[in-house]
């Protein structure tokens, strides 16, 4: 039986004096692929942060039994959105150098090739695309080969089918390195396909579980209100 | 002049790879501030008869870290910290040096630079700590370079960002200070801006960005140097219209070949 490697308790966390997660509860065990689904504002992007102490809260948030600071680089991490300066003229190649010491150029070249952008690793990354931007942080997430990967609505700027081959490759990651992937997203449909587990969040923990369990009528209208459906195919 | 290029040639180095993260980080406002604001501690330098430049390394630490909390514990922007420092610790200059009569040399030399006011003990103090901050910056650059891109990607990579942010301040106004004795306060960011502006033009990659950066810098304070020693003009005043128009002729160079290519 796996063990827990996330375990969230008492979670609260506030901006400007205004809840934004509410005493959560919960734990993710090891090698699962946990979903964060939710409202904008529903404190999505605020759980990560906290999972990985880039926002103050209150109660207590545990990595493999430890705090989060002593296993840093144990977690991989691909922000919403990623700003910098873009007329600053560095490479792929740099870019992904930069994040840990020591990273050889075969572990590189590897990463890139996994999100398919080997032949980007000389070009200046001012340059890319939205989507290709994404691949690269992707690729510099499993740079340190993580235990855990969060995302955090990794694929907003990518088109379907690269969204659909990114799912892939988190699939591919699970399966082969058991790899704990927490994912936000707004594609309820992909995230039915892929994950194991699902953490519905509107401020309160609103559903916890299988998402053919959690995910019913009443969690949804709860989540985004009576007029939203979702429908379920069988293929 | 032996002396003066000697403290070019170092400083010139330490300015350009500082530079590239002056950039990278949009901090020419805060370099132009403390070299401003060192104005105040030039003054008590010179009131109390000790080493001008000594007085102003200690007053630009005191400012850096008043910038750096300010930043922190207030709602001020960056740039209003900045101002606000830039402008009282200027008029304290202006007021300390009011207090002491007749002509001031000293002062002239430190607004405009003067590279005959380059003492001995000045030399050594310029060349050792240029040294202890290049080895600081080489043995930390990978850090320093994370910060400067995105501050949260330098804690994920085990980087303590508040820490470094306030000595790359310290360090950052240190440096401006040594390089106020060639060009003055007044010009002494523009060797901060012009080699990494220029190198942004022709580098593809950081690491080539970081190189030309230093070449170029010291090229122009060398040519500079040499030609306000040949002509008899302010030395800083050269050395900066010196690197505007490397910038320009590259400017210039890079359009044409570029149309030429597209052509």
């Amino acid at each position: 039986m796996s063990k827990p490697i996330i375990r969230v308790e008492h979670l609260t966390a506030s901006y400007d004096g205004q809840i934004v997660l509410n005493d959560l509860n919960f734990s993710i065990q090891e090698g699962a692929i946990v979903a964060v689904v939710g409202p904008n504002g529903s404190g999505k992007t605020t759980l990560i942060r906290a999972i990985l102490g880039l926002v103050p809260y209150q109660g207590r948030i545990w990595v493999d039994e430890k705090p989060v600071r002593e296993v840093l680089g144990k977690i991989g991490y691909v922000p919403q959105k990623f700003q910098f300066d873009k007329t600053i003229p560095m490479t792929v190649g740099e870019f992904l150098k930069l994040s840990f010491r020591g990273i050889p150029h075969r572990k590189i070249r590897h990463v890139l090739l996994e999100v398919d952008m080997r032949q980007h690793e000389k070009v200046p990354i001012g340059t890319l695309s939205g989507g290709q931007l994404q691949r690269v942080l992707i690729a510099r997430s499993l740079l340190n080969d993580p235990a855990i990967l969060l995302l955090d609505e990794a694929t907003n700027e990518i088109d379907i089918a690269s969204e659909r081959s990114f799912y892939e490759i988190v699939s591919h990651l699970n399966q082969i390195h058991q790899t704990t992937v927490m994912l936000i997203s707004h594609e309820i449909n992909m995230v039915y396909r892929f994950a194991s587990q699902i953490i519905c969040l509107n401020r309160d923990l609103i559903c916890f579980g299988k998402p053919k369990e959690a995910i019913t009528k009443e969690v949804l209208e709860r989540l985004y209100g009576r007029e939203v459906h979702f429908k379920e195919h069988q293929h | 002049m032996q002396r003066a290029f000697i403290t070019g040639i170092f400083l010139a180095a330490l300015l350009a790879y500082l530079g590239v993260f002056v950039v990278l980080r949009r901090m020419a406002f805060f370099s132009d501030g403390i070299a401003h604001a060192s104005l105040a501690g030039v003054a008590v330098g010179v009131l109390l008869s000790l080493n001008p430049l000594v007085t102003a390394l200690i007053a630009s630490v005191i400012f850096g870290v008043i910038m750096f909390f300010l930043e922190r514990k207030t709602n001020l922007s960056s740039d209003t910290v900045i101002g606000l420092i830039f402008t009282s610790g200027m008029a304290l200059g202006v007021l300390l040096m009011s207090l002491k009569r007749g002509y001031q040399p000293e002062l002239i030399s430190f607004l405009f630079g003067n590279i005959l006011m380059i003492r001995p003990a000045d030399l050594i103090l310029i060349v050792v700590l240029s040294l202890l901050t290049g080895i600081f910056l080489a043995a930390n650059h990978r850090r320093i370079t994370l910060l400067a891109l995105d501050r949260e990607m330098a804690y994920l990579a085990g980087v303590n960002p508040d820490f470094l942010h306030l000595v790359m301040y310290v360090v950052l106004a240190m440096s401006v200070v040594l390089g106020i004795k060639i060009l003055g306060v007044v010009l002494v960011s523009a060797l901060l801006i012009i080699p990494v502006s220029i190198s942004k033009l022709i580098s593809r990659s950081f690491r080539r960005l970081m190189i030309w950066s230093i070449i170029l810098a010291e090229l122009i304070v060398s040519a500079g140097l040499v030609f306000s020693y040949l002509l008899d003009l302010p030395a800083g005043a050269v050395v900066v219209l010196t690197g505007a128009a490397v910038f320009l002729l590259v400017l210039t160079c890079r359009s044409l070949f570029q149309k030429e290519v597209s052509g």
